[in-house]
Protein backbone atom coordinates (compact mmCIF):
# COMPACT_ATOMS: atom_id res chain seq x y z
CA UNK A 1 0.00 0.00 0.00
CA UNK A 2 2.48 2.54 1.19
CA UNK A 3 4.88 2.39 -1.78
CA UNK A 4 2.15 2.99 -4.32
CA UNK A 5 0.66 5.85 -2.37
CA UNK A 6 4.04 7.46 -1.85
CA UNK A 7 4.82 7.07 -5.52
CA UNK A 8 1.58 8.40 -6.93
CA UNK A 9 0.67 11.01 -4.37
CA UNK A 10 4.29 12.00 -3.73
CA UNK A 11 5.03 12.59 -7.39
CA UNK A 12 1.74 14.30 -8.07
CA UNK A 13 1.01 16.20 -4.86
CA UNK A 14 3.54 18.95 -5.30
CA UNK A 15 2.79 19.61 -8.99
CA UNK A 16 -0.94 19.72 -8.38
CA UNK A 17 -0.47 21.98 -5.39
CA UNK A 18 1.79 24.23 -7.44
CA UNK A 19 -0.72 24.43 -10.24
CA UNK A 20 -3.59 25.30 -7.91
CA UNK A 21 -1.52 27.92 -6.12
CA UNK A 22 -0.23 29.46 -9.33
CA UNK A 23 -3.76 29.69 -10.68
CA UNK A 24 -4.53 31.99 -7.74
CA UNK A 25 -1.62 34.35 -8.42
CA UNK A 26 -0.52 36.56 -11.27
CA UNK A 27 2.63 34.53 -11.91
CA UNK A 28 4.02 35.25 -15.35
CA UNK A 29 7.49 35.46 -16.82
CA UNK A 30 6.45 38.77 -18.31
CA UNK A 31 6.17 40.50 -14.94
CA UNK A 32 9.01 41.52 -12.67
CA UNK A 33 9.13 40.69 -9.02
CA UNK A 34 7.60 37.83 -7.10
CA UNK A 35 4.06 36.79 -8.01
CA UNK A 36 1.33 38.23 -5.85
CA UNK A 37 -1.83 36.57 -4.70
CA UNK A 38 -4.87 37.59 -6.72
CA UNK A 39 -7.48 35.15 -5.46
CA UNK A 40 -9.99 33.96 -8.01
CA UNK A 41 -9.31 36.81 -10.45
CA UNK A 42 -7.90 34.46 -13.09
CA UNK A 43 -11.01 32.31 -13.01
CA UNK A 44 -13.31 35.32 -13.14
CA UNK A 45 -11.37 36.66 -16.11
CA UNK A 46 -11.89 33.32 -17.87
CA UNK A 47 -15.63 33.63 -17.55
CA UNK A 48 -15.59 36.94 -19.43
CA UNK A 49 -13.52 35.61 -22.28
CA UNK A 50 -15.37 34.32 -25.35
CA UNK A 51 -12.35 32.26 -26.43
CA UNK A 52 -12.54 30.32 -23.21
CA UNK A 53 -16.17 29.41 -23.74
CA UNK A 54 -15.45 28.40 -27.30
CA UNK A 55 -12.58 26.20 -26.16
CA UNK A 56 -14.71 24.71 -23.43
CA UNK A 57 -17.44 23.87 -25.91
CA UNK A 58 -14.98 22.26 -28.29
CA UNK A 59 -13.41 20.28 -25.46
CA UNK A 60 -16.71 18.98 -24.20
CA UNK A 61 -17.84 18.20 -27.75
CA UNK A 62 -14.60 16.31 -28.30
CA UNK A 63 -15.10 14.29 -25.11
CA UNK A 64 -18.71 13.48 -25.84
CA UNK A 65 -18.12 12.62 -29.49
CA UNK A 66 -15.05 10.43 -28.97
CA UNK A 67 -16.42 8.69 -25.90
CA UNK A 68 -19.75 7.99 -27.54
CA UNK A 69 -18.13 6.57 -30.65
CA UNK A 70 -15.64 4.54 -28.63
CA UNK A 71 -18.41 3.00 -26.58
CA UNK A 72 -20.59 2.28 -29.60
CA UNK A 73 -17.82 0.74 -31.69
CA UNK A 74 -16.23 -0.97 -28.72
CA UNK A 75 -19.46 -2.55 -27.56
CA UNK A 76 -20.32 -3.66 -31.07
CA UNK A 77 -16.94 -5.31 -31.52
CA UNK A 78 -17.07 -6.93 -28.09
CA UNK A 79 -20.51 -8.40 -28.71
CA UNK A 80 -19.48 -9.55 -32.18
CA UNK A 81 -16.48 -11.30 -30.69
CA UNK A 82 -18.32 -12.84 -27.75
CA UNK A 83 -19.68 -15.89 -29.58
CA UNK A 84 -17.52 -18.68 -30.93
CA UNK A 85 -16.80 -18.80 -34.67
CA UNK A 86 -14.01 -19.80 -37.01
CA UNK A 87 -11.06 -17.45 -37.04
CA UNK A 88 -12.16 -15.73 -33.84
CA UNK A 89 -8.61 -15.65 -32.51
CA UNK A 90 -7.41 -13.79 -35.58
CA UNK A 91 -10.18 -11.21 -35.52
CA UNK A 92 -9.57 -10.75 -31.82
CA UNK A 93 -5.91 -10.02 -32.47
CA UNK A 94 -6.88 -7.52 -35.13
CA UNK A 95 -9.19 -5.77 -32.69
CA UNK A 96 -6.53 -5.79 -30.01
CA UNK A 97 -3.74 -4.37 -32.15
CA UNK A 98 -4.83 -0.72 -32.48
CA UNK A 99 -4.40 -0.37 -28.76
CA UNK A 100 -1.41 -2.66 -28.39
CA UNK A 101 0.52 -1.04 -31.19
CA UNK A 102 2.38 1.86 -29.58
CA UNK A 103 0.40 5.04 -29.96
CA UNK A 104 3.42 7.00 -31.08
CA UNK A 105 3.45 4.93 -34.27
CA UNK A 106 -0.21 4.86 -35.03
CA UNK A 107 -0.60 8.56 -34.46
CA UNK A 108 1.96 9.04 -37.22
CA UNK A 109 0.01 6.62 -39.35
CA UNK A 110 -3.17 8.65 -38.98
CA UNK A 111 -1.26 11.82 -39.54
CA UNK A 112 0.11 10.44 -42.80
CA UNK A 113 -3.30 9.27 -43.90
CA UNK A 114 -5.31 12.39 -43.19
CA UNK A 115 -2.75 15.17 -43.32
CA UNK A 116 -0.11 13.75 -45.63
CA UNK A 117 3.25 15.42 -46.14
CA UNK A 118 3.19 17.52 -49.27
CA UNK A 119 5.46 15.28 -51.29
CA UNK A 120 3.32 12.18 -51.26
CA UNK A 121 1.31 11.15 -54.27
CA UNK A 122 -2.05 11.49 -52.56
CA UNK A 123 -1.36 14.80 -50.81
CA UNK A 124 -3.34 16.76 -53.38
CA UNK A 125 -6.35 14.49 -53.12
CA UNK A 126 -6.38 14.59 -49.34
CA UNK A 127 -5.84 18.34 -49.40
CA UNK A 128 -8.95 18.64 -51.55
CA UNK A 129 -10.96 16.59 -49.09
CA UNK A 130 -9.63 18.70 -46.24
CA UNK A 131 -10.62 21.96 -47.86
CA UNK A 132 -14.05 20.69 -48.80
CA UNK A 133 -14.58 19.51 -45.25
CA UNK A 134 -13.32 22.72 -43.69
CA UNK A 135 -15.52 24.66 -46.10
CA UNK A 136 -18.55 22.74 -44.93
CA UNK A 137 -17.95 22.80 -41.20
CA UNK A 138 -15.60 25.73 -40.67
CA UNK A 139 -11.84 26.02 -40.45
CA UNK A 140 -10.20 23.49 -38.20
CA UNK A 141 -12.95 20.93 -38.57
CA UNK A 142 -10.65 18.54 -40.44
CA UNK A 143 -8.00 18.78 -37.72
CA UNK A 144 -10.68 18.11 -35.13
CA UNK A 145 -11.85 15.12 -37.12
CA UNK A 146 -8.37 13.64 -37.53
CA UNK A 147 -7.56 13.79 -33.83
CA UNK A 148 -10.98 12.47 -32.90
CA UNK A 149 -10.66 9.61 -35.38
CA UNK A 150 -7.29 8.60 -34.04
CA UNK A 151 -8.53 8.72 -30.49
CA UNK A 152 -11.64 6.71 -31.35
CA UNK A 153 -9.71 4.14 -33.35
CA UNK A 154 -7.27 3.47 -30.56
CA UNK A 155 -9.75 3.85 -27.70
CA UNK A 156 -12.43 1.66 -29.25
CA UNK A 157 -9.91 -1.15 -29.39
CA UNK A 158 -9.24 -0.85 -25.68
CA UNK A 159 -12.94 -0.57 -24.94
CA UNK A 160 -13.75 -3.62 -27.04
CA UNK A 161 -11.20 -5.82 -25.32
CA UNK A 162 -12.16 -4.47 -21.94
CA UNK A 163 -15.86 -5.11 -22.52
CA UNK A 164 -15.15 -8.52 -23.98
CA UNK A 165 -13.45 -9.39 -20.72
CA UNK A 166 -16.52 -8.05 -18.96
CA UNK A 167 -18.80 -10.21 -21.10
CA UNK A 168 -16.69 -13.24 -20.27
CA UNK A 169 -17.09 -12.48 -16.59
CA UNK A 170 -20.87 -12.68 -16.79
CA UNK A 171 -22.41 -16.08 -16.07
CA UNK A 172 -23.54 -17.78 -19.28
CA UNK A 173 -26.74 -19.11 -17.69
CA UNK A 174 -28.05 -15.57 -17.67
CA UNK A 175 -27.80 -15.42 -21.43
CA UNK A 176 -29.37 -18.83 -21.88
CA UNK A 177 -32.27 -17.69 -19.75
CA UNK A 178 -32.49 -14.39 -21.58
CA UNK A 179 -32.72 -16.29 -24.86
CA UNK A 180 -35.97 -17.84 -23.63
CA UNK A 181 -37.40 -14.63 -22.26
CA UNK A 182 -36.77 -12.20 -25.09
CA UNK A 183 -38.01 -12.06 -28.62
CA UNK A 184 -34.92 -11.09 -30.60
CA UNK A 185 -31.22 -10.43 -30.29
CA UNK A 186 -31.62 -6.67 -30.21
CA UNK A 187 -34.06 -6.81 -27.31
CA UNK A 188 -31.78 -9.23 -25.51
CA UNK A 189 -28.89 -6.84 -25.95
CA UNK A 190 -30.81 -3.86 -24.61
CA UNK A 191 -32.51 -5.62 -21.71
CA UNK A 192 -29.78 -7.98 -20.54
CA UNK A 193 -26.32 -7.39 -21.94
CA UNK A 194 -26.21 -3.63 -21.62
CA UNK A 195 -27.35 -3.38 -17.98
CA UNK A 196 -25.00 -6.15 -16.96
CA UNK A 197 -22.11 -4.41 -18.68
CA UNK A 198 -22.86 -1.11 -17.02
CA UNK A 199 -20.04 -1.14 -14.44
CA UNK A 200 -17.48 -1.88 -17.15
CA UNK A 201 -19.00 0.70 -19.45
CA UNK A 202 -18.68 3.28 -16.70
CA UNK A 203 -15.03 2.44 -16.14
CA UNK A 204 -14.42 2.57 -19.88
CA UNK A 205 -16.03 6.01 -20.09
CA UNK A 206 -13.77 7.34 -17.42
CA UNK A 207 -10.61 5.91 -18.95
CA UNK A 208 -11.76 7.33 -22.26
CA UNK A 209 -11.84 10.82 -20.76
CA UNK A 210 -8.29 10.55 -19.55
CA UNK A 211 -6.84 9.17 -22.77
CA UNK A 212 -8.67 11.82 -24.77
CA UNK A 213 -6.39 14.30 -23.07
CA UNK A 214 -3.21 12.35 -23.58
CA UNK A 215 -3.86 11.79 -27.27
CA UNK A 216 -4.48 15.44 -27.76
CA UNK A 217 -1.13 16.27 -26.26
CA UNK A 218 0.54 13.72 -28.50
CA UNK A 219 -0.98 15.08 -31.65
CA UNK A 220 -0.07 18.56 -30.63
CA UNK A 221 3.55 17.67 -30.05
CA UNK A 222 3.87 15.34 -32.98
CA UNK A 223 2.72 17.82 -35.53
CA UNK A 224 4.92 20.51 -34.06
CA UNK A 225 1.82 22.49 -33.16
CA UNK A 226 0.59 22.23 -36.73
CA UNK A 227 -2.64 20.51 -35.91
CA UNK A 228 -4.16 22.93 -33.47
CA UNK A 229 -7.66 23.41 -32.50
CA UNK A 230 -8.88 25.43 -29.61
CA UNK A 231 -9.36 23.02 -26.78
CA UNK A 232 -8.54 23.98 -23.24
CA UNK A 233 -5.45 21.82 -23.12
CA UNK A 234 -3.69 23.36 -26.11
CA UNK A 235 -4.72 26.87 -25.13
CA UNK A 236 -3.25 26.35 -21.69
CA UNK A 237 -0.08 24.92 -23.16
CA UNK A 238 0.26 27.81 -25.52
CA UNK A 239 -0.24 30.42 -22.80
CA UNK A 240 2.00 28.70 -20.30
CA UNK A 241 4.92 27.45 -22.32
CA UNK A 242 5.04 29.88 -25.21
CA UNK A 243 3.88 33.04 -23.46
CA UNK A 244 4.98 32.37 -19.91
CA UNK A 245 1.57 33.32 -18.54
CA UNK A 246 1.53 30.44 -16.14
CA UNK A 247 -1.22 31.74 -13.91
CA UNK A 248 -3.77 32.05 -16.69
CA UNK A 249 -2.69 28.72 -18.11
CA UNK A 250 -3.09 26.97 -14.78
CA UNK A 251 -6.55 28.41 -14.23
CA UNK A 252 -7.54 27.33 -17.71
CA UNK A 253 -6.34 23.80 -17.37
CA UNK A 254 -7.85 23.42 -13.90
CA UNK A 255 -11.22 24.68 -15.04
CA UNK A 256 -12.06 21.22 -16.34
CA UNK A 257 -11.32 19.45 -13.07
CA UNK A 258 -14.73 20.09 -11.48
CA UNK A 259 -16.39 18.54 -14.53
CA UNK A 260 -14.16 15.49 -14.39
CA UNK A 261 -14.62 15.07 -10.64
CA UNK A 262 -18.35 15.24 -11.13
CA UNK A 263 -18.13 12.57 -13.82
CA UNK A 264 -15.96 10.45 -11.56
CA UNK A 265 -18.37 10.69 -8.63
CA UNK A 266 -21.25 9.64 -10.84
CA UNK A 267 -19.28 6.82 -12.40
CA UNK A 268 -17.95 5.53 -9.08
CA UNK A 269 -21.53 4.72 -8.13
CA UNK A 270 -21.65 2.35 -11.07
CA UNK A 271 -18.30 0.66 -11.13
CA UNK A 272 -17.49 0.69 -7.44
CA UNK A 273 -20.85 0.19 -5.74
CA UNK A 274 -20.54 0.83 -2.00
CA UNK A 275 -23.12 -1.79 -1.07
CA UNK A 276 -20.78 -4.76 -1.43
CA UNK A 277 -18.70 -3.48 1.46
CA UNK A 278 -18.87 -6.76 3.37
CA UNK A 279 -17.25 -8.69 0.52
CA UNK B 1 -21.83 -15.24 -44.43
CA UNK B 2 -23.06 -11.96 -43.00
CA UNK B 3 -21.00 -12.64 -39.93
CA UNK B 4 -17.90 -13.35 -41.99
CA UNK B 5 -18.28 -10.04 -43.78
CA UNK B 6 -18.72 -8.24 -40.49
CA UNK B 7 -15.60 -9.85 -39.09
CA UNK B 8 -13.61 -8.96 -42.18
CA UNK B 9 -14.82 -5.38 -41.83
CA UNK B 10 -13.80 -5.22 -38.19
CA UNK B 11 -10.38 -6.61 -38.98
CA UNK B 12 -9.87 -4.24 -41.89
CA UNK B 13 -10.95 -1.24 -39.84
CA UNK B 14 -8.55 -2.19 -37.06
CA UNK B 15 -5.56 -3.04 -39.18
CA UNK B 16 -5.73 -0.49 -41.95
CA UNK B 17 -3.66 2.31 -40.36
CA UNK B 18 -0.94 -0.11 -39.35
CA UNK B 19 -0.91 -1.62 -42.82
CA UNK B 20 -0.88 1.83 -44.33
CA UNK B 21 2.09 3.10 -42.37
CA UNK B 22 4.04 -0.09 -43.00
CA UNK B 23 3.47 0.29 -46.72
CA UNK B 24 4.71 3.87 -46.62
CA UNK B 25 7.81 2.88 -44.70
CA UNK B 26 8.81 0.38 -47.40
CA UNK B 27 8.69 2.94 -50.19
CA UNK B 28 11.56 4.52 -52.00
CA UNK B 29 11.42 8.32 -52.35
CA UNK B 30 10.38 7.94 -56.01
CA UNK B 31 7.46 5.79 -55.17
CA UNK B 32 6.50 8.01 -52.27
CA UNK B 33 5.98 10.83 -54.70
CA UNK B 34 4.56 9.00 -57.69
CA UNK B 35 3.19 5.70 -56.44
CA UNK B 36 -0.14 4.71 -55.01
CA UNK B 37 -0.69 5.33 -51.31
CA UNK B 38 -2.31 1.95 -50.82
CA UNK B 39 0.37 -0.47 -51.92
CA UNK B 40 4.05 -0.66 -52.70
CA UNK B 41 5.30 -2.10 -55.97
CA UNK B 42 9.01 -2.07 -55.29
CA UNK B 43 9.52 -2.60 -51.56
CA UNK B 44 12.87 -1.56 -50.15
CA UNK B 45 14.28 -1.68 -46.68
CA UNK B 46 16.37 1.41 -47.34
CA UNK B 47 14.57 3.43 -44.69
CA UNK B 48 15.17 0.78 -42.12
CA UNK B 49 18.83 0.20 -42.84
CA UNK B 50 19.44 3.92 -42.86
CA UNK B 51 18.43 4.04 -39.22
CA UNK B 52 21.49 2.11 -38.21
CA UNK B 53 23.91 4.19 -40.21
CA UNK B 54 22.99 7.49 -38.65
CA UNK B 55 25.03 7.39 -35.44
CA UNK B 56 27.19 10.23 -36.75
CA UNK B 57 26.15 13.46 -38.37
CA UNK B 58 26.65 13.22 -42.10
CA UNK B 59 25.75 15.19 -45.19
CA UNK B 60 23.28 14.16 -47.84
CA UNK B 61 23.27 16.53 -50.75
CA UNK B 62 23.30 19.98 -49.24
CA UNK B 63 21.78 19.16 -45.87
CA UNK B 64 23.42 17.73 -42.81
CA UNK B 65 21.27 14.92 -41.54
CA UNK B 66 20.64 14.95 -37.82
CA UNK B 67 22.32 12.33 -35.70
CA UNK B 68 20.21 9.27 -35.25
CA UNK B 69 21.79 7.03 -32.64
CA UNK B 70 19.02 4.56 -33.19
CA UNK B 71 20.54 1.66 -31.29
CA UNK B 72 20.96 3.88 -28.23
CA UNK B 73 17.35 4.92 -28.52
CA UNK B 74 16.17 1.34 -28.75
CA UNK B 75 18.18 0.43 -25.67
CA UNK B 76 16.83 3.46 -23.81
CA UNK B 77 13.26 2.61 -24.73
CA UNK B 78 13.72 -0.93 -23.52
CA UNK B 79 15.29 0.34 -20.31
CA UNK B 80 12.49 2.79 -19.58
CA UNK B 81 9.86 0.20 -20.40
CA UNK B 82 11.47 -2.43 -18.20
CA UNK B 83 11.93 0.03 -15.37
CA UNK B 84 8.34 1.26 -15.56
CA UNK B 85 7.07 -2.30 -15.63
CA UNK B 86 9.13 -3.31 -12.61
CA UNK B 87 8.20 -0.27 -10.52
CA UNK B 88 4.53 -0.32 -11.51
CA UNK B 89 4.00 -4.02 -10.96
CA UNK B 90 5.89 -4.16 -7.66
CA UNK B 91 4.08 -1.16 -6.23
CA UNK B 92 0.73 -2.23 -7.67
CA UNK B 93 0.91 -5.75 -6.30
CA UNK B 94 1.82 -4.57 -2.81
CA UNK B 95 -0.83 -1.87 -2.80
CA UNK B 96 -3.49 -4.09 -4.30
CA UNK B 97 -2.85 -6.90 -1.86
CA UNK B 98 -2.98 -4.50 1.06
CA UNK B 99 -6.19 -2.90 -0.20
CA UNK B 100 -8.02 -5.93 -1.51
CA UNK B 101 -7.02 -8.49 1.10
CA UNK B 102 -5.99 -6.80 4.32
CA UNK B 103 -8.61 -4.08 3.84
CA UNK B 104 -7.43 -1.43 6.28
CA UNK B 105 -10.10 1.05 7.40
CA UNK B 106 -11.14 3.30 4.58
CA UNK B 107 -9.42 1.13 1.96
CA UNK B 108 -12.17 1.75 -0.53
CA UNK B 109 -11.52 5.47 -0.27
CA UNK B 110 -7.79 5.04 -0.66
CA UNK B 111 -8.40 3.10 -3.81
CA UNK B 112 -10.78 5.76 -5.09
CA UNK B 113 -8.30 8.49 -4.23
CA UNK B 114 -5.64 6.68 -6.20
CA UNK B 115 -7.98 6.36 -9.13
CA UNK B 116 -9.04 9.98 -8.88
CA UNK B 117 -5.52 11.09 -9.76
CA UNK B 118 -6.60 10.45 -13.35
CA UNK B 119 -8.62 13.65 -13.31
CA UNK B 120 -5.50 15.77 -13.00
CA UNK B 121 -4.95 17.36 -16.39
CA UNK B 122 -1.44 16.68 -17.57
CA UNK B 123 -1.28 19.65 -19.89
CA UNK B 124 0.91 22.05 -18.01
CA UNK B 125 1.54 19.76 -15.09
CA UNK B 126 4.97 19.01 -16.42
CA UNK B 127 6.23 22.43 -15.39
CA UNK B 128 5.97 21.70 -11.66
CA UNK B 129 6.72 18.07 -12.38
CA UNK B 130 10.04 19.20 -13.75
CA UNK B 131 10.77 20.95 -10.47
CA UNK B 132 10.13 17.69 -8.64
CA UNK B 133 12.37 15.80 -11.01
CA UNK B 134 15.20 18.29 -10.57
CA UNK B 135 14.79 18.17 -6.81
CA UNK B 136 15.07 14.41 -6.96
CA UNK B 137 18.20 14.73 -9.07
CA UNK B 138 16.59 12.81 -11.93
CA UNK B 139 16.96 15.59 -14.46
CA UNK B 140 17.68 14.25 -17.95
CA UNK B 141 17.68 10.68 -16.74
CA UNK B 142 15.52 7.67 -17.44
CA UNK B 143 14.50 7.54 -13.79
CA UNK B 144 12.28 10.55 -14.35
CA UNK B 145 10.28 8.78 -17.05
CA UNK B 146 10.09 5.56 -15.07
CA UNK B 147 8.67 7.49 -12.15
CA UNK B 148 6.11 9.39 -14.18
CA UNK B 149 4.96 6.48 -16.30
CA UNK B 150 4.51 4.44 -13.17
CA UNK B 151 2.25 7.02 -11.61
CA UNK B 152 0.21 7.05 -14.80
CA UNK B 153 -0.24 3.30 -15.02
CA UNK B 154 -0.53 2.50 -11.31
CA UNK B 155 -4.11 3.47 -10.51
CA UNK B 156 -5.61 1.16 -13.12
CA UNK B 157 -3.26 -1.70 -12.19
CA UNK B 158 -4.04 -1.32 -8.50
CA UNK B 159 -7.70 -1.27 -9.35
CA UNK B 160 -7.82 -4.55 -11.24
CA UNK B 161 -5.37 -6.36 -8.96
CA UNK B 162 -7.16 -5.32 -5.78
CA UNK B 163 -10.51 -6.32 -7.28
CA UNK B 164 -9.01 -9.74 -7.93
CA UNK B 165 -7.50 -10.14 -4.45
CA UNK B 166 -10.69 -8.92 -2.89
CA UNK B 167 -12.63 -11.84 -4.36
CA UNK B 168 -9.99 -14.51 -3.98
CA UNK B 169 -11.19 -16.97 -1.32
CA UNK B 170 -9.29 -16.55 1.91
CA UNK B 171 -9.17 -20.33 2.37
CA UNK B 172 -6.37 -20.49 -0.17
CA UNK B 173 -3.92 -18.66 2.03
CA UNK B 174 -5.27 -20.25 5.18
CA UNK B 175 -4.56 -23.67 3.74
CA UNK B 176 -1.00 -22.61 2.99
CA UNK B 177 -0.57 -21.24 6.50
CA UNK B 178 -1.79 -24.51 8.01
CA UNK B 179 0.78 -26.33 5.90
CA UNK B 180 3.41 -24.28 7.69
CA UNK B 181 4.12 -21.51 5.21
CA UNK B 182 4.79 -18.00 6.46
CA UNK B 183 2.41 -15.29 5.19
CA UNK B 184 5.12 -13.99 2.86
CA UNK B 185 5.76 -17.44 1.41
CA UNK B 186 2.07 -18.05 0.99
CA UNK B 187 1.82 -14.83 -0.94
CA UNK B 188 4.83 -15.37 -3.18
CA UNK B 189 4.33 -19.08 -3.85
CA UNK B 190 0.54 -19.33 -3.97
CA UNK B 191 -1.23 -16.02 -4.47
CA UNK B 192 1.17 -14.44 -6.92
CA UNK B 193 1.20 -17.38 -9.35
CA UNK B 194 -2.59 -17.54 -9.16
CA UNK B 195 -2.88 -13.93 -10.19
CA UNK B 196 -0.58 -14.43 -13.17
CA UNK B 197 -3.17 -13.44 -15.74
CA UNK B 198 -4.17 -10.35 -13.84
CA UNK B 199 -0.50 -9.43 -13.65
CA UNK B 200 -0.26 -9.85 -17.42
CA UNK B 201 -3.23 -7.54 -17.81
CA UNK B 202 -1.62 -4.95 -15.56
CA UNK B 203 1.69 -5.28 -17.39
CA UNK B 204 0.11 -4.85 -20.81
CA UNK B 205 -1.76 -1.81 -19.61
CA UNK B 206 1.55 -0.36 -18.49
CA UNK B 207 3.10 -1.13 -21.85
CA UNK B 208 0.20 0.57 -23.56
CA UNK B 209 0.59 3.65 -21.39
CA UNK B 210 4.32 3.89 -21.95
CA UNK B 211 4.01 3.18 -25.66
CA UNK B 212 1.43 5.90 -26.12
CA UNK B 213 3.42 8.63 -24.49
CA UNK B 214 5.35 10.91 -26.61
CA UNK B 215 5.13 14.29 -24.97
CA UNK B 216 6.68 13.48 -21.62
CA UNK B 217 9.55 11.59 -23.18
CA UNK B 218 10.50 14.48 -25.39
CA UNK B 219 10.23 16.94 -22.52
CA UNK B 220 12.25 15.13 -19.92
CA UNK B 221 15.02 13.65 -22.02
CA UNK B 222 17.19 16.26 -23.65
CA UNK B 223 20.47 14.51 -24.28
CA UNK B 224 20.13 12.90 -27.74
CA UNK B 225 21.95 9.76 -26.66
CA UNK B 226 19.58 9.28 -23.75
CA UNK B 227 16.31 9.67 -25.61
CA UNK B 228 13.80 6.95 -26.27
CA UNK B 229 12.76 6.10 -29.79
CA UNK B 230 9.56 8.13 -29.68
CA UNK B 231 11.25 11.19 -28.22
CA UNK B 232 14.31 10.99 -30.40
CA UNK B 233 12.54 10.68 -33.69
CA UNK B 234 9.83 13.13 -32.77
CA UNK B 235 12.10 15.92 -31.63
CA UNK B 236 13.24 16.41 -35.19
CA UNK B 237 9.71 17.47 -35.89
CA UNK B 238 10.35 18.44 -39.48
CA UNK B 239 11.71 15.04 -40.29
CA UNK B 240 8.49 13.58 -38.99
CA UNK B 241 7.58 13.77 -42.61
CA UNK B 242 10.48 11.62 -43.63
CA UNK B 243 10.04 7.98 -44.30
CA UNK B 244 13.00 7.16 -42.08
CA UNK B 245 11.09 8.34 -39.04
CA UNK B 246 8.15 6.22 -39.93
CA UNK B 247 10.39 3.24 -40.41
CA UNK B 248 12.08 3.90 -37.09
CA UNK B 249 9.04 3.99 -34.90
CA UNK B 250 7.55 1.08 -36.76
CA UNK B 251 10.65 -1.01 -36.18
CA UNK B 252 10.58 -0.22 -32.48
CA UNK B 253 6.90 -1.04 -32.32
CA UNK B 254 7.12 -4.50 -33.82
CA UNK B 255 8.56 -6.27 -30.76
CA UNK B 256 6.07 -4.51 -28.52
CA UNK B 257 3.15 -5.47 -30.71
CA UNK B 258 4.43 -9.04 -30.94
CA UNK B 259 4.67 -9.31 -27.17
CA UNK B 260 1.16 -7.95 -26.85
CA UNK B 261 -0.10 -10.49 -29.35
CA UNK B 262 1.51 -13.32 -27.40
CA UNK B 263 -0.05 -12.20 -24.14
CA UNK B 264 -3.38 -11.04 -25.58
CA UNK B 265 -5.24 -14.09 -24.30
CA UNK B 266 -3.80 -13.69 -20.83
CA UNK B 267 -4.79 -10.04 -20.91
CA UNK B 268 -8.45 -10.80 -21.47
CA UNK B 269 -8.40 -13.64 -18.96
CA UNK B 270 -6.77 -11.39 -16.40
CA UNK B 271 -9.30 -8.62 -16.89
CA UNK B 272 -12.09 -11.17 -16.69
CA UNK B 273 -10.65 -12.61 -13.50
CA UNK B 274 -10.59 -9.16 -11.99
CA UNK B 275 -14.16 -8.47 -13.03
CA UNK B 276 -15.87 -11.64 -11.85
CA UNK B 277 -18.41 -10.73 -9.19
CA UNK B 278 -18.48 -7.06 -10.00
CA UNK B 279 -15.77 -4.65 -10.95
Amino acid sequence: MAPALVLVLGVLAYPVGWEVWVSLTDFSTRLDGPPSFVGLANYLALGREPEFWHALTVTVAYFVLTTGLKLAIGTAMAVALAGPFRGRALVFLAVFLPWAYPGSVTVIAWFWMLNPPLLTSYAVAMGGVKHAFDGLFGTGAWAFLSVALFNVWRGASFTAVFLLAGLNALPTELFDYARLETRNAWQRFLAVTLPLLRPYLALAVFLSFTTAFADLANVWMLTGGRIVFPVLGTQAYWLGIRNGQFAEAAARSLSLVPLLVLALVVLFRWFDPPRERAA
Amino acid sequence: MAQGTLMALIAAYSLFPIYFITVQSLKTPQEDVFGSPLWVTDPSFENYTELFEGAKARPRGFVILPRVPFLDWLANSALVLAGSLAVTLAAAVLAAYALGRLQPPGWRWWRRALFATYVVPHTILFVPLYQVIIRLGLDDSHGALVLIYSTMALPFCVWILSAYYQHLPREIEEAALIEGASPATAFVRIVLPMSRNVLIAAALFTVGTVGNDFMLASIFLLDPTKQTVAAGLGVMDVSLEELVTVAGVNLAAIPVAAACAVFARGYVRGLTAAMVEGA
